[in-house]
């Protein structure tokens, strides 16, 4: 098992490595110059130099790379251009929001998919109930989170006057009431504060919920319908125990497994899906960061945001591959 | 690696168990109906693309003072409304499925030319050019697509080509890890003995009996590439990253019309529908193609 684990971490390291040089090279040819994109046209060219010494653009681009990877494996993504303060202060400030979306539309997904993928397998002769669900699937998979943003905005938003139109609510109050404590102390302000969160999060979430749950069904029918056709569910249902029970007690805890796998997928969709999401519902987050980050040629904290989505990514394939492990042993020995 | 990048409905194989037993003019119904209105669907978009100068009622950038903002219908010749500048949506949204097709469709196109002798070769031949390209392409799979196709978009700016470019890119180590699965499992059959027995060299070993052997599972999941790709597409040109205005792409349709939600719901409506017809169209065939294929259904 630490032979395996050893192993993982190994293929892990230049994985990560390799994606940050695209991620650096690629930030390198961007059009522009983020002298000019700071100080405008009208910037003289010694203005210019000067800018560009002091944010070390100047120097030979190996030093640059160097410098970046040394800096990125501590957390130290340079200062942001625009902003004037250290981009991981800036990332830590905008990860709570992106870190609470991924969770509540994974749990929407979850609601909505597995239950969806288990009745389309253990239906799957039934036309009635099978094309419903399939259809849907096809419709969650084809449908663009930003559209049905939008969608929901126009409905719940602008017609209902039900949800707010922007903002992601006061995560930073909730985050410092819980470290002073004070959460403790003013309970009824804490929850109206933590309300006010989920309040600004329902359509986000229900937005990216839903089109990572057609995702999430598929694979929860194709992992039912792999444990259906196994030989202890047909001994199970030789034994003469009723369907009900055959498909909770021995069906649905063995689904979970191949299940399991899929939260690497998914956390890469979903947090994905948070570039085009945080933009449509205008909610601060690492997504929405990037997007910015981007369009003002914010070489540091474009290129920050995109090494820690990359780093979560490879992150979390890594625990889900140990954690595969774990509950598989038969793995570690391929 | 098991770094698996994204559940694309490509995905292959789908375990499924599925009984075999089907006949009769129902079976017959159900396996080509989905395929017949999926294949109608993307012949249809394929089609408004291509005559879009014959079809489209006026010109997409003709700006029209005395019709700005007006909702479907009400004025006289703009069926689905009218922008801000007075432009027709129903004309801009048929000359946006030019972009989003031509992405959809080149991008594949490429990713699969450079992709798939990669795969094979990487399968066939193994070792360590097989490890080079496996690596080369686990690193490219540690994006998801858009991100991906985000990055190198954003470094080489907007334009049809960069676009068709960074998405193909984005695709490619799908295409690689299929097409080196494929050729693995063909290198074994009889067949390529015999052929090697007769004397054929890697290469031909390679272009003419395992690529032909693969071409069906690739062709199928190339068509669900296509659908993500002009999702992925339509993603970028949202950001404002996509082919530059004043080109008409769905993206960038339905960003300009989320300032005027309130008002003017229809813009963004009409052009995000398109979108989803789009996408749906591709996965609906790559979908039925895809039973098709299962040899657990094909064997009635």
């Amino acid at each position: 098992m630490i032979q395996y684990a050893a192993r993982r971490l190994l293929i892990a390291v230049p994985m990560l490595l390799g994606a940050m040089s695209i991620v650096f090279f690629s930030m390198r040819i961007l059009p522009g110059d983020p002298c000019v994109a700071m100080m405008g046209d009208q910037a003289t060219s010694d203005a210019l130099a000067d800018c560009s010494r002091n944010l070390g653009l100047n120097r030979p681009l190996a030093v640059q790379y160097a410098d970046y990877l040394w800096r990125s494996v501590r957390f130290d993504f340079g200062t942001s251009f625009r902003q004037g303060y250290p981009v991981s202060e800036y990332i830590g400030r905008m990860f709570p929001h992106t870190f609470v979306l991924v969770m509540a539309s994974a749990v929407v997904a979850a609601v909505i998919g597995i239950p969806i993928g288990i009745a389309s397998a253990l239906q799957r002769r039934n036309p009635l109930i099978d094309y419903p669900l399939r259809i849907f699937a096809l419709l969650g998979l084809s449908m663009p989170v930003f559209w049905l943003g939008i969608l929901l905005l126009i409905v719940f938003s602008l017609r209902l006057d039900l949800f707010p139109l922007i903002g992601g609510g006061d995560l930073d109050g909730v985050i410092a009431m819980i470290r002073s404590g004070e959460a403790f102390v003013y309970p009824r302000d804490f929850f109206a504060a933590v309300g006010d969160v989920l309040y600004h999060l329902a359509l986000p979430a229900l937005a990216l919920g839903f089109t990572l749950a057609a995702t999430v069904s598929r694979l929860a029918r194709s992992a039912m319908l792999e444990v259906i056709s196994q030989d202890y569910i047909r001994t199970a249902r030789a034994k003469g125990t009723i369907e009900r029970k055959v498909i909770y007690k021995h069906a649905l805890r063995n689904m979970m497994v191949p299940l399991l796998t899929i939260i690497g997928v998914f956390i890469a969709i979903a947090l994905t899906g948070t570039v085009l999401t945080e933009t449509v519902f205008t909610r601060p987050g690492l997504g929405k960061m990037l997007v910015d980050a981007i369009g003002a040629r914010d070489y540091p904290l474009a290129q920050g945001a995109i090494t820690v989505f990359t780093m979560v990514i490879i992150g979390v394939n890594l625990i889900v591959d140990m954690l595969y492990a774990v509950v598989d042993p038969r793995i570690t020995f391929r | 690696m098991a770094i698996v990048r994204q559940a694309e409905p490509g995905d292959l194989p789908i375990a499924d168990a599925r009984p075999t037993a089907r006949s009769g003019l129902g079976a017959l119904l159900r396996r080509w109906v989905p395929i017949g209105i999926g294949i109608l669907m993307a012949a249809a978009m394929i089609v408004m693309a291509a005559a879009a100068p014959l079809i489209s009622p006026m010109s997409p950038s003709a700006q029209h003072a005395s019709a700005v903002l007006k909702g479907p219908g009400a004025v006289e010749g703009h069926w689905l409304g009218t922008d801000e500048f007075g432009r027709d949506i129903l004309s801009r949204v048929i000359w946006g499925a030019r972009v989003s097709l031509e992405v959809g469709l080149a991008s594949v196109a490429f990713a699969f030319a450079l992709a798939v002798p990669l795969g094979i070769l990487a399968g066939f031949r193994g070792g360590r050019i097989g490890a080079v390209i496996m690596r080369g392409s686990d690193m490219l799979m540690a994006f998801p697509t858009l991100l991906l196709a985000l990055i190198i978009v954003t470094a080489l700016g907007g334009s049809l080509g960069n676009e068709i470019l960074a998405i193909g890119v984005a695709l490619m180590p799908n295409f690689v890890r299929l097409a080196r699965s494929l050729s693995l499992t063909i290198r074994e059959n009889d067949y390529i003995i015999a052929a090697r027995a007769l004397g054929a060299g890697q290469l031909r070993l390679m272009a003419r009996h395992v690529f032909p052997n693969a071409l069906y599972a690739l062709i199928v999941v190339a068509t669900l590439y296509i659908a993500t790709a002009i999702r992925t597409e339509a993603g970028l040109s949202f950001l404002g990253l996509g082919v530059p205005p004043p080109t008409p792409t769905w993206g960038n349709i339905l960003s300009d019309g989320r300032q005027y939600i309130k008002c003017c719901p229809w813009i963004t409506t009409f052009s995000g529908l398109a979108i989803m017809l789009a996408v749906l169209a591709f996965n609906i065939v790559g979908d039925a193609l895809r039973d098709l294929l299962d040899p657990r259904m094909r064997s009635e």
